[in-house]
């Protein structure tokens, strides 16, 4: 019963998108409000459908029902309840199955918040997004089905994957992941109405960075939150390895960020409306390109799902997509004409058109490294991968010029500015940037990238704080406000602003953190015997012994190893080695002891509990942990960016004033 | 119509998607072996059980299959009867070799007394095999020709299909060395 039921909503999602779409591009020919009226609906049915389908999903791994296939394939009785409903998105189907969620959750919010506004563009947008989601809800009717019946089901199946159990940042990494990748769809279909419309006029740049934003956070927190789950769960010791599928993730953050910023200077200065508009096609069309990596089972990486026969449909989608914007672009391009000139010299403008050029450098020097193995493989029939030392050449320098530019460009005016305004806004962050170099260098770090970094985060620190703290400063001098209302007047004055200013300050602490975390760590490998200590910065690290530990789903060893410092005992650490049933290889558990500067990390290499004999990588990693914060601070800055300004009529003036920021806000 | 935007579309766009295009199919997981075509590294090896040492050179004049297992790994238990059963069925001919790792002779002892085996096992102390042929995890299996070269690896467990392909390679491999 249950998956005819599932195979019927599935279908009837596919017809409400195609039908969506087609009403959607012929209501945007007649631009009325009624055919909008239309469209939205079929997006509303679309969006009801496939989240019921996903509920089915849901409520089918919960009561166990085995008699549908992909509870077969990943549910198990055994597992915990939290387990049965992460396994929705734990193997391909459901994967896809989670994608048509989002998307359809996405398609409703999007329409629903534009239902009354943006007539001209608003039909072609959900054209665009309905027909993505009739691309996925075909996926799941055909290719990647989901809800196939089981004629004579099992008892018991065999539980989602053992990596997938093992830490609770697998429950909340993939969401978070879904939310931005297939949130670009939004964005992707208003730059398209742009183009289809054949303008982007300024009332509709609200909407569009809106939507860009919103799923750039969860990307943001995504990547982050990836490199989190794999530092302590893969025991590696560190937590981006610049593995094709985390490449993937950067890509689209990278071209959206420039984006963002983009759209900042196409919405003061009405220029590189193309560009922006070709930036978001650019940001969704590289999702599609890693979904089909994770997907297609070309690339090898931890993320890989098993080989299957959607890799060509997901390969004709990417290619129809891709297809679909060289056309358009090429076709319209020419009609969103910049409203003035770009001020040429050294100015706030020229500093946001050199990110975006970084932004689009780093964009392809990921693309190259990630794909270049393949071309040499085809080309040359020799296997090769491009490692680390590739990237890390490649995006260090890059990284610390955009660091560079996150100092300069806030501190330079907007427009035309003379030499002495020019010297006066950029020689006095300098001192602070010198002082935290000194303190860098006192700490220790010889790396001139490290030391660069050092120099120029102090001084994009410093920008970033002044433009945070000059009005709230102008207010108490000029008007005489007390500091919490002056505050709270700047803040929703100009809440995009003061935003914007605290993502940045979140980025400075993630970039040092960086640079810090990977040059000025220490590490050791040891072979013990039990009893036996050794010495890692001013920690002693002492093996107490190690012992086997059975539990249903693995066989652990248990290492314990008493740390302490200058004599004091701090802890016992347990790394452990853990061998799954269904595993080739044994799969390690690091132990990490987090403290405010730095990190230390134990991962066994090899352990006998036998002959009580461990070999262990230990690891100093230093301002780890500030990373993981900084993540919060972007987030929690971007995030109060999209919380809309509310009037306060009984404060007369201080309301009128509020009304034009307000207004500008709240879209955003 | 812009055609600057068209033309540096169609050259970013164009052979991306057709390295995608090529590469459909490939398998990621699989890493060519440098040993491939080259001498087998000579190895030492004390028999399951206790005996003389089995070296490279007894294998030499035979095409041989060497599988690196152990007990503790679940496809290894998988493809043991696909061993067996092929070993039994080719006889003389060919030489199967199997080469434990990373266990304990205990261990392997009673594996083999209830799993049976039809050809000798040898332990692999310290590893030092495993390493020399670059083993990444067992199961893992090297086909040597007469004369002592490495044909062909396969990583994971071999089924019965695949182990026959491999095996009339490696013989085929001695009438072109003749």
């Amino acid at each position: 019963m249950t998956p005819v039921l599932g195979r019927t909503l599935i279908l009837l999602s596919l017809l409400a998108a195609t039908a969506g779409a087609t009403v959607s591009f012929a209501a945007a020919r007649g631009r009325g409000q009624a055919a909008w009226d239309w469209s939205r609906r079929f997006a509303y049915a679309y969006a009801g459908l496939i989240v019921a389908a996903n509920l089915l999903m849901v409520y089918a791994l919960l009561a166990r029902d085995f008699s549908v296939s992909y509870v077969a394939h990943v549910g198990s009785r055994s597992v915990p309840t939290w387990v049965a409903i992460v396994s929705l998105w734990s193997s391909l189907e459901g994967s896809i199955l989670f994608w048509g969620f989002v998307l359809g959750v996405y398609v409703a919010l999007a329409a629903w918040t534009n239902r009354a506004r943006h007539l001209e563009y608003m039909p072609y947008a959900a054209g665009v997004w309905l027909s993505c989601a009739a691309f996925f809800s075909f996926l799941l009717a055909g290719p990647a089905q989901p809800f196939l019946t089981i004629a004579s089901p099992a008892d018991d199946g065999p539980g989602p994957n053992a990596l997938l159990q093992n830490h609770v940042l697998m429950a909340v990494h993939p969401p978070f992941l879904y939310g931005g990748y297939v949130g670009f769809t939004i964005p992707f279909g208003l730059a398209s109405a742009a183009l289809l419309a054949g303008r982007l006029g300024q009332d509709f740049l609200r909407p569009l960075r809106t939507w860009l934003l919103v799923p750039w956070i969860f990307q943001t927190i995504a990547i982050v939150l990836g490199g989190w789950w794999a530092y302590e769960v893969l025991g590696w010791g560190g937590y981006w390895a610049w593995d094709p599928v985390e490449n993937a993730s950067l890509l689209p953050w990278l071209t959206a960020t420039a984006a963002l910023h983009s759209a900042l200077l196409t919405e003061r200065k009405g220029v590189l409306k193309g560009w922006t508009v070709t930036l978001v096609q650019a940001s969704f069309l590289l999702t599609i390109l890693g979904t089909f990596m994770t997907r297609s089972g070309v690339f090898n990486s931890v993320h890989s799902f098993t080989q299957s026969a959607i890799g060509p449909t997901i390969l004709v989608f990417l290619a129809a997509a891709t297809v679909f914007c060289v056309a358009l672009l090429a076709a319209r391009i020419d009609r969103l004409e910049a409203e003035r000139a770009l001020s040429p010299g050294a100015s706030r403008d020229t500093m946001f058109l050199v990110n975006n050029l970084l932004f689009v450098l780093f964009t392809f020097t990921v693309l190259v490294g990630t794909v270049f193995p393949l071309v040499v493989e085809a080309l040359r029939d020799k296997q090769m991968s491009v490692g680390r030392p590739y990237f890390d050449r490649m995006a260090v320098p890059i990284g610390v010029a955009l660091l560079f530019l996150m100092g300069v460009g806030p501190a330079l005016p907007w427009g035309r500015a003379t030499a002495a305004q020019v010297r006066s806004a950029l020689l006095p962050p300098a001192a602070n940037g010198v002082l935290l170099a000194l303190v860098g260098l006192a700490a220790g770090a010889r790396n001139p990238w490290t030391l660069l970094t050092f120099f120029f985060g102090g001084y994009a620190a410093h920008v970033t704080l002044r433009e945070l703290w000059l009005p709230v400063a102008r207010r108490v001098r000029e008007r005489g406000e007390g500091l919490a209302r002056a505050v709270g007047e700047v803040q929703r004055q100009g809440r995009r602003r003061v935003a914007a200013y605290v993502v940045h300050a979140g980025a400075v602490v993630m970039m040092i953190a960086i640079a810090v975390s990977s040059t000025m760590g220490a590490s050791r490998e040891v072979q013990l015997a039990r009893g036996e200590s050794f010495e890692l910065g001013h920690y002693t690290l002492r093996f107490l012994g190690a012992e086997v530990v059975r539990e249903p789903h693995r066989e652990a060893t248990v290492a314990r190893i008493e740390v302490s410092r200058a004599g004091r005992v701090l802890e016992i650490m347990e790394p452990a080695m853990n061998q799954y049933g269904n595993q080739r290889e044994p799969i390690g558990t690091p132990a990490v002891r987090s403290a405010a500067l730095e990190d230390l990390y134990l991962s066994v290499m090899n352990v006998d509990a036998e002959a009580q004999a461990l070999g262990l990588h230990a690891l100093v990693n230093p301002l780890v942990g500030w990373i993981w914060a900084a993540m919060f601070v972007m987030a929690a800055g971007s995030v109060f960016a999209l919380v809309p300004v509310r009037r306060r009529p009984a404060e007369g003036a201080a309301a009128a004033e509020a009304v034009p920021a307000g207004a500008a806000a709240s879209g955003s | 119509m812009n055609r600057k935007v068209l033309g540096f579309g169609v050259a970013l766009v164009v052979p991306l998607l057709a390295i995608l295009v090529v590469n459909l199919g490939r398998d990621p997981q699989r890493i060519d072996s440098p040993l491939i075509g080259r001498p087998a590294p000579p190895f030492s090896l004390a028999p399951v059980g206790g005996g003389e040492p089995l070296t490279l050179d007894k294998l030499r004049g035979r095409p041989a299959v060497l599988n690196f297992w152990a007990t503790w790994c679940a496809p290894c238990y998988e493809e043991h009867p696909v061993l067996q059963a092929s070993a039994r069925t080719l006889g003389p001919d060919v030489q199967f070799v199997g080469i434990v790792y990373e266990d304990q002779e205990e261990n392997v002892r009673s594996y083999l007394r209830s799993q049976g085996s039809a050809y000798p096992n040898f332990m692999d102390a310290g590893g030092r095999a495993a390493i020399a042929y670059g083993v990444s995890g067992v199961p893992e299996t090297y086909f040597i020709s007469p004369d002592g070269a490495i044909v062909d690896k396969f990583s994971g467990p071999l089924d019965a299909r695949s182990l026959a392909d491999r095996v009339a390679r490696t013989r085929a491999a001695r009438s072109a060395s003749r």
